[in-house]
């Protein structure tokens, strides 16, 4: 029975695949579908699945996923339960420079707000990691203290913005900061892939450096981990997994946070089994998040990271009621 | 011969020298005790000598190689730390917990494998928690979570255990259960450092005692010639009795002859 939670995680996966697959504006039976992936459908049922569901799918899989695996990080880098992509200031600075560039680019050059995006998350991280830089290294209390800081200025940029924005610009922006798949084409997938795959090594190849950290740092030291460098890592491939989520879906909140947790509460807290369940978790919500914001209101497209906190946190409250 | 040799060590943070100049011997089969007042540099003595904090100057020999030159894991391998205090941030079992003192052996992506459970299992029966061994750890009394930590560092199977007050919340019974454990790994050839604050637990426990104040050696030798009442008073500020009792003489603090101090 101690795989039975692996099943269910892998099922359900499987589920909000399938599901993603058969949500669309075009009726399309599980049959055609399955045609269309093995390359024997007709050419106009293929360009939709291939070049529109597929590649929306890989990339809700890729953001829930990375921001998951990024949150499990976190909390277990900075031994705080709160920690995650959007505390940390690292959200919050992609998606101000995305509704800066959303609203002041030339139309022509709008496919370079997902680089903005990128920048902006590169450089809050940067800003972070300076400000709670000191003679020991950046601590756990200053990074955060750094990034509720940074998070705020983001937050303000972004109302600005928001409040400044002409009529026609408006829409966009507001759909980076509420997230949305809605813009996922092949090219956007294949782009997130090294943005997810790279640090996601990264991280797991730190999973029990993690599980040391929590327990303090004189206590990781103690035990052989050279404090400094691991933070350092860990930091900028969690800050890579978010920066390039915000880029290509704008900011999908609760994800980040709640899913190491529920994933701690079934499989227990140790990094090295918590990382891996966490990414798959979050793919898994994101996906089954994504179909929701499509189905829920007939001819309406609800903004995806609304959905995944609906859908999660009273099954997060249930956990924890019950594990008190 | 020696395990761990501090010489001219000196070490602090930002600005401030906390310890120095220090030299220090930790001989295989032989328990060394750091002993002073507060804030006299006796942790940042034993992160020094654990090489968690770098040396400013001076250096640290771990079997007679500076231990700038050992990578922070093999060096993990063959020091066992024990810290004064554990955070846990996220509900770990004990036999979990105790795992983690394997991890210098292992490598980033190799579990545990038949011999790092049998130190686990080792460890846990040494310092009695093996009934406990399903418990999570942030339900046990600090007390116990010094266990926690002795049984974590004592799987790594270490040939030199530096030990930050381990005796700190233990109850009478567990101080000598301790001080039991440590003998005995100090029997078979383990090198101890260990600071402590009680003068009467340093004389049940170590062989050789390092008085340290403002950073700085102000006695060592032989546990028995350096915990007189004349040194430890005067280090303490203390007037001290020495009354006889079988085996060990107990050290029994009468009253303060000054005042401590007091940061202006």
């Amino acid at each position: 029975m101690k795989r039975l939670p692996d099943v269910v995680l892998g099922v359900a996966l499987l589920a909000a695949a399938a599901a993603s697959l058969l949500t669309g504006g075009a009726a399309l039976s599980a049959g055609q579908v399955v045609q269309a992936l093995g390359g024997s459908a007709p050419p106009e049922v293929e360009a939709v699945v291939v070049s529109l569901r597929l590649p929306r799918l890989v990339l809700a899989l890729l953001v829930g996923g990375a921001l998951a695996l990024a949150g499990a990080a976190l909390q277990s880098l900075l031994a705080n339960p709160l920690a995650d992509p959007f505390l940390l200031g690292i959200s919050g600075g992609g998606a101000a420079a995305a509704t800066l560039a959303v609203v002041a680019l030339p139309a022509a050059a709008l496919g370079a707000v997902p680089l903005a995006a990128m920048a902006g998350a590169a450089g809050a991280t940067t800003l972070v990691w300076w400000m709670a830089r000191g003679p020991l290294g950046a601590s756990s209390t200053r990074l955060i203290l750094a990034g509720v800081a940074v998070n705020a200025a983001a937050s303000a940029v972004i109302l600005l913005v928001l409040a400044l924005a002409t009529g026609h610009r408006l829409p966009g922006a507001l759909a980076v900061t509420m997230g949305s798949l809605a813009n996922a084409s092949p090219a956007s997938a294949w782009w997130l892939l090294p943005y997810a795959v790279l640090p996601a090594l990264v991280l797991l190849h730190h999973g029990r450096d993690l599980g040391l950290l929590g327990t303090g740092e004189e206590s990781a030291a103690g035990l052989g981990i050279d404090v400094p460098v691991v933070r350092r890592r860990v930091f900028l491939a969690s800050a890579a997994l978010c920066g390039g989520a915000v880029a290509f879906a704008g900011v999908i909140g609760f994800v980040g946070l709640v899913t190491p947790h529920l994933c701690r509460l079934v499989w227990g807290p140790s990094p090295r089994r918590l990382l891996v369940r966490s990414g798959l978790a979050g793919a898994a919500l994101t996906a089954l998040g994504d179909v929701l914001a499509r189905r829920l209101v007939p001819g309406a497209e609800l903004p995806v990271g609304v959905v995944t906190a609906v859908l999660g946190v009273p099954f997060f409250v249930a956990l924890l009621r019950r594990s008190a | 011969m020696t395990t761990l040799q501090a010489r001219r060590l000196c070490g602090g943070y930002g600005a401030r020298q906390v310890v120095g100049p220090v030299d220090l011997e930790v001989e295989a089969g032989s328990c060394v005790g750091i002993l002073g007042p507060n804030g006299a540099g006796k942790s940042t003595l034993l992160r020094l000598l654990a090489g968690i904090l770098p040396a400013r100057a001076g250096e640290v020999l771990l079997l007679g190689r500076s231990l700038s030159s050992w990578r922070r894991r093999e060096a993990a391998r063959v020091v066992g730390f024990v810290p004064q205090s554990l955070s846990v941030a996220f509900p770990l079992t004990v036999v979990e917990m105790v795992m983690q003192g394997r991890a210098p052996h292992l490598g980033a992506w190799q579990p545990p494998g038949p011999a790092d459970e049998a130190a686990v299992e080792a460890a846990l029966h040494e310092v009695g928690l093996g009934a406990r061994r399903d418990v999570g750890v942030h339900t046990m009394s600090g007390g116990e979570r010094q266990l926690v930590l002795l049984a974590r560092a004592l799987a790594g199977q270490p040939r030199v255990l530096l030990m930050d007050e381990p005796a700190t919340g233990l109850d009478v019974r567990h101080q000598l259960a301790l001080v039991d454990t440590v003998r005995r790994l100090v029997a078979t050839g383990v090198g101890a450092a260990v600071v402590l604050h009680d003068w009467n637990l340093a004389a049940r426990l170590t062989d050789r005692v390092l008085i340290l104040q403002e950073g700085r050696t102000v006695a060592s030798g032989p546990s028995g010639e350096v915990l007189l009442p004349e040194i430890l008073g005067a280090v303490f500020g203390v007037t001290v009795d020495r009354l006889p009792a079988p085996g060990v003489p107990v050290l029994v603090p009468r009253g303060a002859t000054t005042h401590p101090p007091t940061e202006s």
